[in-house]
């Protein structure tokens, strides 16, 4: 009893002081919910919903409610500072070549329009293949896929400094399956723009 | 005369590995409003749109500045007016995610959405504030810092 009422007082106190610090856990673009742990020293704080806080006074940590009209004054300027978020493609290839598939054609435009929206940008393209051929001949095609889609780029007017390219062979599959499989997922470049 | 190629190529290898890790950017600006500076080895340069940031680089924006910026690791940062924060550590590898952040927020707003240097471990990314330290395990949070500290 008298142990709890010291502890009361020691938070009404403690709300007198001033706020020096708010954390607050937001609802991501995927839908999917981080979390992220506060560590004062003494007390680790679990933030994992949306919109969950916490804040600090005299140098401890303790979760508050804020509502979402105070967090989205408190940090208006921060969220209209955000940078179009990267974003990641995938393109296929027809088998053994690195020619991309008429659908995956047809989506190259999304890449190059994405790319085109944001002011400044970087690129990195890596190409992969399926399991078919021995190792060196699907390190050489994954590099060629990814070294087509840059020349692609750069044709069309992106800056080939911007663009980095790597070759991942048969060693990093998209999906995975035994040796010697035909799988046209795995035929394809990864390229993510930011 | 073999010697001589010895310690040139000893020396050669010495200045490529050093200027490599100097030269490796770890972000880019992408956005910029108002006063934005970068602190860099004790010097204060204005921040625009396409510079590349390093390690121990500071960000610093005035009573109207803002900074968006995008790492090699797919994390972004954005903070608002009247915010310090130091990239104290950096390290990434893209072919294995493998990497840690360290990020010290001292003053202001700051908005964060994680990258893949989280997928790492679940210590990997932290960003220090002057009453706690904040373990990232992914996505989106905010975080605002009051001045005086």
């Amino acid at each position: 009893m008298q142990r709890s009422s010291i502890a009361l007082a020691c938070l009404i106190l403690l709300a007198g002081c001033p706020r020096q610090a708010l954390f607050v856990v937001l609802p991501s673009e995927e839908g999917a919910v981080g979390a992220i742990t506060v560590d004062d020293g003494k007390t680790v704080t679990t933030l994992d919903q949306p919109y969950a806080a916490a804040e600090a006074r005299a140098g401890a940590s303790q979760p508050v409610e804020e509502s979402r009209a105070n967090i989205d004054i408190t940090f208006r300027r921060a969220f209209a500072a955000q940078p179009i978020l990267p974003q990641h493609f995938r393109l296929y290839f027809i088998l053994g070549s690195d020619e991309l598939t008429p659908q995956s054609a047809a989506a190259y435009h999304s890449v190059f329009d994405d790319i085109k929206r944001r002011p400044v940008y970087q690129v990195e393209v890596v190409g992969h293949t399926d399991t078919l051929g021995d190792a060196r001949t699907n390190q050489t095609l994954s590099l060629a896929r990814a070294a087509a889609l840059r020349d692609r780029l750069v044709r069309n007017g992106i800056e080939a400094d911007a663009i980095s390219v790597a070759g991942r062979g048969k060693l990093d599959l998209i999906v995975p399956t035994a040796d010697g499989v035909s799988e046209p997922r795995n035929r394809c470049v990864v390229i993510t723009v930011r | 005369m073999g010697r001589a190629c010895w310690f040139a190529a000893a020396l050669l290898i010495v200045t490529v590995g050093i200027s490599r890790a100097e030269e490796a950017a770890i972000a880019q600006i992408k956005k910029v409003t108002g006063q934005a500076t970068i602190l860099r080895s004790g010097e204060r340069r204005p921040a625009s749109v396409g510079d590349n940031l390093f390690v121990k680089d500071v960000i610093e924006t005035g009573s109207e500045g803002t900074i968006g910026i995008t790492f090699i690791d797919n994390t972004v940062f954005s903070t608002g007016p009247d915010s310090q924060i130091a990239l104290d550590a950096f390290e990434f590898d893209s072919t294995n995610f493998r990497g840690s952040m360290l990020a010290d927020m001292r003053r202001g707003t700051l908005a964060v959405v994680s990258g893949d240097v989280t997928r790492s471990s679940p210590g990997a990314m932290k960003v220090r504030t002057p009453t706690a330290v904040l373990g990232v395990r992914g996505t989106t949070f905010a975080v605002q810092v009051y001045g005086d500290h």
